[in-house]
């Protein structure tokens, strides 16, 4: 039992961690607050789905394609909406707008692919594998190594490559990035694109373990927030530990007391945050208020 | 300048009498259920605009004062047979002893981190009404047979007879609003969210007065929450989620103005119209009304009042430059 929970709580929270990634890197880079980010997890989760079942591709390249496009999705959200309203108003506008982009969205998804739930088809046909005496699905253990993969990989280009180092110096301070001749606009729009991308990444993973449906946007959204407040909001790392932390309250709480205070927990622990330690786990200072 | 407010207090009576004789000429029944809505969310985006238009704080969590008023009030009078005008105000202050539980530490936090806290309480006050202890709100069945409003022996349970409640409801709670807004304490509404740290300068207890917004704002949210109770007669949780609820009535404040008399009731005609219509379109509703929305941030964010005036602004400057041209 407590294996199985574990092992369910490592993948969910890698999960929550890569879909906060992009709320904490979008606060980073530009001091705004991406409601819609849920559900560019969804439509990652529904484009890869029609890669991989409705069109036959091989896992590998649709997991691919689905970054590609998700990740112009992000860019051209940045590029059509947000920086226009921003043109006119304050960051206030910016909560509506992508709160009003995140309903467009669902309802979107809900044409397109319509309102019942897309099983994704098996990705390894072996049957389940054996981990310290349980079995578990091939697909819930790829969830963890890939989303593992894809923060590592994050991490390399945000500290090692120029390309990271500007976007990290454009975030930090905008005019004298620009003044050392770094292209801040395309930096702030490269943000919201690997945000889009990161979460559609997470949406590929989740896709063959619980299946695709439209209701998944908003509540893994709201859990990756709370993850991304607990670990410190602003901080990548802490949008990953504060995901492992709600994953793991959530689950042991749904395991051992009462599968009915699943859907509470996440909040009771965002609010405790907020009252008590605002600035998360790895005491991320919120860069504009 | 007594003049001028000698006009729009005439234009104002001249709108009030021609609301109230209306039923003589339209007597449908669907027009005033409608109607109903838009006078509801008057008093609830009233309510929402002193938090948000004039102490600058934002709330993506009203539905849950909403819910408080609603269920509160629905409760109270099925359980302990209650006059529900009794249990609609206690209901009210119920949320607003709520409210300013949760605005103690809330005043703290600047607007990112409000509204997560605000959708976070929104979503708490959703799951306790869908999962209930003891199911006291039966769940996702919703409760049903709440007493309509008897005055004075008449039964209030026809939209038109609903329709002049809530005009008076709407009415009063407007001119408070107004009284409070020229008053001592919406003086330090407005000082505060222009310039916080000059209002704490100047002596004002910022903590106290934001968190008196907050305790007012979910009074008149949870009144009208608790008078929809009464006027729809049966609830259930899905009226009271954020994106059914909180962001329409966000929706209605920005739309029609912050910070004025007025926005709220055009914010909240405009976008209930809006909506109404769009029902004719299925299952674009959703997609059409929040792609609007999106429209609204885009081109008119200062609401459609200022957009007009705006406009009216120009055209006057083109008449004049042209009659400088002329001359």
């Amino acid at each position: 039992m407590f294996l199985k929970l574990l092992i369910g709580a490592l993948m969910i929270g890698s999960v929550y961690g890569l879909i906060g990634l992009g709320y904490s890197t979008i606060y980073r880079a530009s001091g705004l607050m991406n409601f819609s980010q849920g559900d560019l997890f969804m439509l990652g989760a529904f484009v890869g789905v029609t890669f991989y079942r409705y069109m036959g591709l091989p896992f590998i390249l649709s997991f691919i394609l689905t970054i590609i496009v998700m990740f112009i999705v992000g860019i051209l959200l940045e590029r059509l909406v947000i920086r226009n309203v921003l043109k006119k108003s304050t960051g206030y506008f910016i909560v509506l707008a992508t709160i009003s982009l995140s309903i467009f969205f669902k309802n979107l998804a809900m044409l397109i692919w319509g309102s019942t739930r897309i099983e994704f088809p098996s990705i390894f046909n072996i049957g389940n594998v054996r981990v310290g005496g349980i079995q578990v699905q091939p697909e819930q253990l790829m969830v963890i190594i890939v989303a593992w993969i894809c923060m590592i990989i994050l991490h390399f280009f945000m500290n090692k490559t120029k390309f990271g180092t500007a976007m990290r110096s454009a975030a930090q301070d905008p005019l004298a990035a620009k003044a050392c001749g770094i292209d801040v606009t395309l930096t702030t729009g490269v943000t919201w694109g690997i945000a889009a991308a990161v979460a559609s990444v997470g949406g590929m993973l989740y896709g063959p373990v619980y299946g695709v449906s439209i209701s998944i946007g908003a509540t893994m959204g709201q859990r990756a927030f709370s993850s991304a407040v607990v670990g410190g909001y602003g901080n990548m790392y802490g949008a990953i530990t504060g995901g492992l932390l709600i994953a793991i309250i959530e689950t042991f709480v749904a395991g051992y007391i009462s599968s009915d205070l699943k859907d509470f927990i996440a909040f009771a622990v965002l609010m405790l945050f907020l009252f008590v330690k605002p600035t998360g786990l790895f005491n991320e200072r919120a860069l504009q208020d | 300048m007594k003049k001028k407010i000698n006009k729009s207090t005439v234009a104002t009576l001249i709108l009030l009498v021609v609301i109230a004789i209306s039923p003589v000429v339209v007597q449908s029944n669907y027009i005033y259920s409608v109607i109903n809505f838009m006078l509801l969310y008057v008093i609830a985006t009233s309510g929402l605009d002193l938090l948000f238009g004039y102490s600058g704080q934002i709330s993506l969590g009203h539905a849950g004062f909403y819910a408080i008023g609603a269920y509160g009030s629905a409760l109270m009078s099925l359980h302990w047979n209650l006059h529900p005008l009794i249990t609609m105000l206690i209901a009210a202050i119920i949320a607003t002893i709520v409210g300013v539980v949760l605005a103690y530490p809330a005043s703290k936090l600047k607007y990112h981190f409000l509204s997560l806290c605000t959708i976070g309480f929104g979503e708490i006050i959703y799951q306790l009404i869908v999962n209930s202890p003891g199911d006291i709100t039966s769940g996702f069945t919703g409760l049903y047979g709440i007493p309509a409003v008897t005055l004075f022996g008449f039964k209030l349970s026809k939209n038109i007879s609903i329709f002049y409640m809530l005009l008076i409801f709407a009415i009063v709670f407007m001119f408070v609003k107004q009284r409070i807004v020229h008053s001592k304490v919406g003086r330090a509404f407005i000082a505060i969210r222009d310039n916080t740290a000059a209002a704490n300068g100047m002596g004002i207890d910022v903590t106290r007065y934001r968190v008196m917004a907050f305790g007012i704002s979910a009074f008149y949210t949870a009144f009208a929450g608790a008078l929809y109770a009464h006027f729809i007669r049966f609830i259930s949780p899905e009226t009271f989620t954020q994106e059914a609820l909180s962001v329409p009535l966000l929706t209605m404040v920005l739309f029609g103005g912050l910070g004025s008399l007025w926005g709220p009731v055009i914010g909240s005609v405009v976008v209930t119209l809006i909506k109404e219509l769009l029902q004719a379109t299925g299952t674009y509703q959703m997609i059409i009304y929040s792609g609007f929305i999106v429209i609204v941030l885009l081109f008119m964010p200062r609401g459609i009042m200022s957009f007009i005036s705006g406009i009216a602004e120009k055209v006057k400057m083109k008449k004049e430059a042209k009659a400088d041209v002329k001359n």
